[in-house]
C-alpha cells in the first residue's frame, strides 16, 4: 500500500485546528487587537481532553454518542477527500455521495444529542441548522454534478486528478460559479458569518454554538475537533475547485494546496470582518441565491 | 418619385401640425390648427388611394415606406375616423372646459398629442419594414397613453397605467413575434436590410422557415391582439374606453384597435404561405375571435357603465373582424368590409354616448334616462348607431356580419356557428334592453332639454347615412377596393 | 475569448438573479445599469471584435450606454426619490420564490433555446439566445410578482434589455434606423411610465398597483 495514500488525511488531522487559528487572527487584525496565537486550539483541546465530563440526568446515551459519531464520521469524510493531487485513501465512484451523507450523518447525530438534552433553546438551534443545511445541500449537491458533469467521473480524486486544471479552463465560467456557491455552502455548514456567528453567546441568534452548550470536557473536545475537520474537508473540495494548480511536483502541489487552506483561512476571516451577520429570515434566500448559481452552472454544462 | 412624397406627406404633416399645436398657446389657434391638418390629412389619403387604384402599390424611401390597397383602405378610414373625431372634439370640450372638468391651458400639449396619434398611426400603415410597423405601435400605446387622462382623476389615473404597462408588454411580445419573422427568413437569398422588409418577406413567404413564423404568429397575435383587444388580453380596454374623454374613445375604440389589428392583417398571409396554406394561423385567429364575442357578450349582459358597455362592443366587433379574416374566402372581405362599418358606427355610438355623460354627469346607465327628450339628436344617433353595431337589417353592419356567417356555413364549421350566433343573439337583446331604458325610461332627474346644433346633426347623420347606403347597395369602386385589399390578404 | 464571452453571458444572467432577489430600489437599479453598460459596451464589441468596429457598432455602443446604462437609472432613482420608496416590503411573490421562479425561467430558457438550435439562424455565439430569452422572461416575472409600480418599470426595461439581445441574436446587425427607432420608443416609453408614477402618487400618496382597483366589472 502507498503510503501517499494517507497524506491527506494526515494533513487534515494535522493542521486543521490551524486554520481556525489563522480566521481569528485575521479577525482580530481587522479589529486593531493582536488576537489568541494561531495554536490556541490546539491547546483548548488538551486542556478539554484532560477534564472530565458532566451529564445532565435527563440525558440518554445518545447525547454522549453524539459527539463520538460526530468525529468519526468526519474523520471519515477526510479520507474521501485528496489534497493536493495526491488521491484521497478511499476512492471509487460515487463517493462524492458518500461523502455528502456522512457529514449529513454527522449532523443528524449533532441534533440527535441536541435534542436528547429536552432544552428548548437547543431543540431551536437543532431545527435552524437542519433548515439551513437542507437547503445548502441543495447547492452543494448541484455544485458537485456540475463537477461530475465537466469531468465525467463521480469521484473526488478523479475529479481533481492531474487532467483537472485543463478542464477548468474549459469550463472556466462553470467552476467561478460552483466556486462561488461552495463557498457559500461552505460559511453555511460551518457556522460562519454571515448565516451564523460563532462567538456569539445569544441563545437567541445562535443556531450552531447553542446546540453544543451542554457538552463539556472531551466531548466538547471532540465536537471542537470536529468542526475543524469539517472546515478543512469543505475547505479543500472548495480551494481545489477554485484554484486548480499542477506543477507535477509532488511536493510542490502539496504546498500550493496548504497554502491555498491558508488563504482559505484568511478569506473567511475577511468575510467575517466585513459582513454583519444577516437576519435569520434573510440566510434562507443567500442559500437559495447559492442554489441558483450551481443551477446556472448546472444548465450551462448541460447545454 | 412624385409618388413617394404622398407617402412622406401622409407621415410628416400630422407630427408638423402636432409641432405647430404646441407651438401656440391660444385655443383658437390650436383647434383651428388642429382641423387644418386633419382636413389636409384627409384630402392626402384619398389621393394616395386615387393613386394606388390607378397605379398599383407605391413605394419610397428604397422601399422602407410603401402604400398597397389593403394599408391605403385602412389610411383613408383612419383619416375620416380622424376627421369626425375632431370635429365632434370641437363641441365637447368646450363644453367640458365649462364644467371645470378640463383646463385650457393643457390644450396645446393635448392638441400635440393629439395630432402625433395620427402621424404615429399613419406610420404603422406605411412603413414596410416590419420593425418600423412595430416602432409605429408602440409610439401609438405611448403618445395615447396620455390623452386617457385628461380630466385626472383616481381612476383615469388607474386606466392609464393598466393601458400602459399591458400595451407596453404587449407590444414588445410582439417584437419578439418580428425578430422570429426576421430569423425565418434568414436563409433567403437578399441583402441584409431587406430581411424585415414586409414586400421581401411577401415574395418570398413560401421560402420562410415554417417552424419559425408559427412561433412568430402566436407572439404577434398575442403582442398585437393585446392592443387590438382579443379576448384574454382584453382587460384593459373597458378601464381605458371607459375613462377617456369621448373623442379619445372613439379614436380608440374606432381605429386604434384596428391599427393593431391591421398588423396581424399583414402578417397572416406570410404565416399561410410558409407554412403551406393549411389554415393553421387562420384557425388561431378563429379561435381568439369566437373567444372575444363569446366574452364581450358575457360582459355585456351585466353592465352598469354605458361607456364600457360600448367598449366591450367593441372587442365583440374586433372578434367578428378576427373570425372573419380567419375563415377566408368570402370572409376576409366580409372582415374588411365590417372595419368600414365599425369605423363609422363605434365613433358615433362613442360620441352620442359621451354627450349623455356630458349631460347627465354620469355613466351609470341606469341614471341615463330618458335621453330622446333631453337631447333628440344625440339620444337618435345613439339609438341608430348602436341599432347599426348591434347588427339590424338595413345598415351596413347587417351586411357584413351575414357575409361572414355566409363563410362559415360555407366551412361547415358548426360549432363556430352556434358560439357566433349565440354571442351576436347575447349582445343583440341585452343592448336592446339597455336602450329602450335609455331612450325611454322614466327619468327622476330635472334636466333640461339641450339644443341641438347643425354641426351635431352632420355628425348623426353623416356615419348614419354611408352605413344606410352601404347597407342597401355597394358601390363598384368600393368593392373592388375590397376585392383587391382582401386578394392581398389571401396572397394571391 | 470564447470563455470570455461565456463570463460575460453569465454575468448578465446574475444580474438578472440579483434583480430578482433583491427587495432594495438601491441595489435594484444600479444592477439594472449595470446590466445595461454590459450589454450596451460589452456585448457589441466582443461580437463583433472580429468583423472589427465598424460606425454602426460605434453608434449603436454610444447610444445604446448613456441611455441603458445612465440615463434609465438616473429617472429611476429620480423616481424613487420623489416617491420616497425605498424598497418593495410585500411582494406577490416572495423574494426566495422568485428566485425559485428565476432558476425555472433559466431552464426554461435553455429548453427554448435547445428546440431552436439547428434550425437555419446562424448565431453568433451559442449563450446569445438562452440570455435574451431569459432575460426576457426575468423581465416578465418582475412585472407580474411586484407590487410597486416602479418595479413593473423596472421589468419593463429589464425586458426591453432582453429584446435587445435578442434583436442581436436574430438579426444580427439589425439596420442603425430600426434599432435607433426601438431605442427611442424605450425611452419614450420609460420617460412616460415614470410620469404616469408622479401623478399616482400625488394622487393617491401611493405607487401600489395592487390598491388600484377602482375599475372592475
Amino acid at each position: 500500500m502507498n503510503a501517499n495514500l494517507f497524506i491527506p488525511t494526515l494533513f487534515a488531522v494535522v493542521f486543521a485546528p490551524l486554520i481556525l487559528g489563522i480566521i481569528n487572527r485575521t479577525k482580530a487584525f481587522f479589529g486593531g487587537r493582536h488576537g489568541q496565537p494561531f495554536l490556541q486550539l490546539y491547546y483548548d483541546l488538551f486542556k478539554l481532553l484532560r477534564k472530565g465530563a458532566t451529564y445532565s440526568k435527563t440525558t440518554t446515551y445518545i447525547f454522549r454518542l453524539g459527539p463520538m459519531v460526530g468525529l468519526v464520521c468526519v474523520l471519515l469524510a477526510t479520507t474521501l477527500v485528496p489534497f493536493g493531487g495526491i488521491r484521497s485513501f478511499l476512492c471509487f465512484p460515487g463517493d462524492i455521495l458518500l461523502f455528502a451523507y456522512i457529514l449529513g450523518l454527522m449532523r443528524f447525530f449533532t441534533v440527535l444529542a441536541a435534542l436528547d438534552t429536552g432544552s428548548s433553546f437547543e431543540g431551536m438551534g437543532a431545527a435552524r441548522e437542519v433548515h439551513f443545511s437542507a437547503l445548502a445541500e441543495v447547492a452543494f449537491f448541484l455544485g458537485l454534478i456540475v463537477l461530475a458533469k465537466a469531468t465525467s467521473s463521480a469521484s473526488f480524486s478523479d475529479m481533481y486528478s492531474s487532467s483537472f486544471p485543463y478542464i477548468w479552463i474549459a469550463n472556466s465560467t462553470q467552476m467561478l460559479l460552483v466556486g462561488v456557491a461552495f463557498f457559500l455552502v461552505l460559511l453555511t455548514e460551518n457556522a460562519r458569518i454571515p448565516v451564523d456567528d460563532p462567538n456569539t453567546h445569544l441563545e437567541l441568534t445562535m443556531i450552531h454554538e447553542v446546540m453544543v452548550l451542554d457538552h463539556s470536557g472531551p466531548d466538547f473536545a471532540f465536537i471542537l475537533y470536529g468542526s475543524a475537520l469539517k472546515l478543512w474537508v469543505l475547505g479543500t473540495i472548495f480551494t481545489q475547485t477554485i484554484f486548480p494548480f499542477r506543477s507535477g511536483s509532488i511536493y510542490l502541489d502539496l504546498l500550493f494546496s496548504f497554502l491555498a487552506m491558508i488563504v482559505l483561512g484568511v478569506i473567511v476571516g475577511i468575510v467575517e470582518s466585513t459582513m454583519a451577520r444577516l437576519r435569520l429570515l434573510r440566510v434562507p434566500q443567500l442559500l437559495v441565491a447559492a442554489a441558483a448559481l450551481s443551477t446556472v452552472a448546472l444548465v450551462l454544462s448541460m447545454r | 418619385m412624385e409618388d413617394g412624397l404622398i407617402l412622406w406627406a401622409l407621415l410628416v404633416i400630422p407630427f408638423l401640425g402636432g409641432f405647430c399645436c404646441i407651438l401656440s398657446s391660444k385655443g383658437f389657434t390650436i383647434r383651428w390648427i388642429a382641423c387644418a391638418t386633419v382636413w389636409t390629412m384627409l384630402a392626402t389619403a384619398f389621393v394616395s388611394l386615387w393613386i394606388v387604384s390607378i397605379e398599383g402599390a407605391i413605394q419610397a424611401a428604397h422601399g422602407w415606406l410603401f402604400l398597397d390597397m389593403l394599408s391605403s383602405y385602412h389610411v383613408v378610414l383612419l383619416q375620416v375616423v380622424f376627421a369626425l373625431s375632431t370635429l365632434f372634439a370641437k363641441s365637447y370640450f368646450p363644453a367640458e372646459i365649462a364644467h371645470n372638468a378640463f383646463n385650457s391651458a393643457l390644450l396645446p400639449r393635448y392638441g400635440m398629442l393629439w395630432l402625433s396619434a395620427l402621424g404615429a398611426m399613419n406610420l404603422v400603415f406605411v412603413s414596410n419594414n416590419i420593425g418600423i410597423m412595430w416602432v409605429g405601435v408602440e409610439a401609438t400605446t405611448l403618445i395615447t397613453a396620455f390623452l386617457i387622462c385628461i380630466h385626472v382623476t383616481p381612476k383615469s389615473l388607474e386606466a392609464m397605467w393598466k393601458y400602459l404597462i399591458m400595451c407596453s408588454v404587449g407590444v414588445a411580445l410582439a417584437f419578439i413575434g418580428t425578430m422570429l419573422v426576421g430569423a425565418a427568413g434568414g436563409n433567403l437569398k437578399g441583402s441584409h436590410s431587406q430581411s424585415l422588409l414586409w414586400t421581401f418577406l411577401y415574395e418570398n413567404a413560401g421560402s420562410l422557415n415554417p417552424f419559425f413564423m408559427k412561433m412568430a404568429f402566436l407572439f404577434l397575435v398575442v403582442g398585437y391582439g393585446t392592443k387590438a383587444g382579443f379576448a384574454p388580453m382584453h382587460s384593459w380596454l373597458p378601464d381605458a374606453h371607459s375613462q377617456a374623454p369621448a373623442p379619445v374613445s372613439a379614436l380608440f375604440s374606432g381605429f386604434l384597435l384596428s391599427t393593431a389589428f391591421y398588423c396581424i392583417m399583414r402578417y397572416l398571409p406570410l404565416v399561410e404561405m410558409a407554412t403551406g396554406k393549411t389554415g393553421w394561423a387562420m384557425d388561431i385567429l378563429v379561435f381568439f375571435g369566437l373567444f372575444s364575442i363569446i366574452i364581450a357578450a358575457a360582459f355585456m349582459v351585466f353592465q352598469q357603465d354605458i361607456k364600457r358597455l360600448l367598449a366591450y362592443s367593441s372587442i365583440e366587433h374586433i372578434g367578428i373582424m378576427a373570425v372573419g379574416l380567419g375563415l377566408g374566402g368570402v370572409g376576409t372581405f366580409a372582415a374588411l368590409f365590417h372595419l368600414l362599418n365599425h369605423s363609422m358606427g363605434k365613433p358615433l355610438c362613442f360620441f352620442s354616448a359621451g354627450k349623455l355623460v356630458q349631460i347627465y354627469g354620469t355613466n351609470s346607465i341606469y341614471r341615463i334616462k330618458n335621453a330622446l327628450k333631453i337631447t333628440p339628436v344625440w339620444a337618435t344617433g345613439f339609438f341608430l348607431s348602436f341599432l347599426a353595431l348591434i347588427g339590424m337589417a338595413p345598415f351596413a353592419i347587417f351586411m357584413s356580419k351575414f357575409q361572414i356567417l355566409k363563410a362559415i356555413i360555407e366551412k361547415a364549421d358548426y360549432i363556430s356557428l352556434a358560439l357566433f350566433l349565440f354571442g351576436c343573439a347575447v349582445v343583440f337583446i341585452s343592448a336592446l334592453r339597455y336602450m329602450l331604458l335609455i331612450l325611454w325610461g322614466e327619468s327622476e332627474a330635472n334636466i333640461h332639454p339641450q339644443k341641438a346644433y347643425k354641426k351635431d346633426i352632420f355628425l348623426v347623420a353623416f356615419p348614419m347615412l354611408v352605413l344606410l347606403i352601404l347597407g342597401l347597395f355597394m358601390p363598384e369602386f368600393l368593392q373592388n377596393i375590397l376585392q383587391k385589399a382582401a386578394n392581398i390578404i389571401q396572397g394571391y | 475569448m470564447e470563455q470570455l464571452i461565456n463570463m460575460l453571458m453569465v454575468v448578465i444572467l446574475l444580474t438578472n438573479l440579483l434583480l430578482l432577489g433583491s427587495s432594495r430600489m438601491g441595489t435594484c437599479i444600479p444592477t439594472l445599469g449595470f446590466q445595461g453598460i454590459l450589454l450596451g459596451l460589452a456585448l457589441p464589441v466582443l461580437l463583433f471584435l472580429p468583423q472589427g468596429i465598424t460606425t454602426h457598432i460605434l453608434v449603436l455602443v454610444l447610444i445604446t450606454i448613456p441611455l441603458r446604462g445612465i440615463l434609465f437609472p438616473f429617472i429611476l432613482f429620480r423616481v424613487i426619490r420623489k416617491t420616497n420608496i425605498q424598497r418593495e416590503i410585500e411582494p406577490f411573490i416572495s423574494y426566495p420564490v422568485s428566485i425559485f421562479l428565476g432558476i425555472l425561467a433559466l431552464v426554461l430558457a435553455f429548453w427554448m433555446n435547445s428546440r431552436l438550435t439547428g434550425m437555419s439562424v446562424p448565431s453568433l455565439h451559442p449563450l446569445l439566445l438562452p440570455v435574451a430569452f431569459y432575460t426576457i422572461l426575468v423581465g416578465l416575472i418582475l412585472i407580474v410578482s411586484r407590487k410597486l409600480a416602479i418595479n413593473q418599470v423596472l421589468g419593463y426595461i429589464v425586458m426591453e434589455n432582453g429584446m435587445y439581445v435578442l434583436g442581436i441574436a436574430f438579426a444580427g446587425e439589425v439596420h442603425l434606423l430600426l434599432e435607433l427607432g426601438v431605442l427611442m420608443d424605450v425611452f419614450v416609453a420609460v420617460f412616460v411610465m415614470s410620469i404616469a408614477i408622479y401623478r399616482i402618487s400625488r394622487e393617491f400618496d401611493h405607487i401600489d398597483v395592487n390598491q388600484l382597483q377602482n375599475l372592475k366589472d
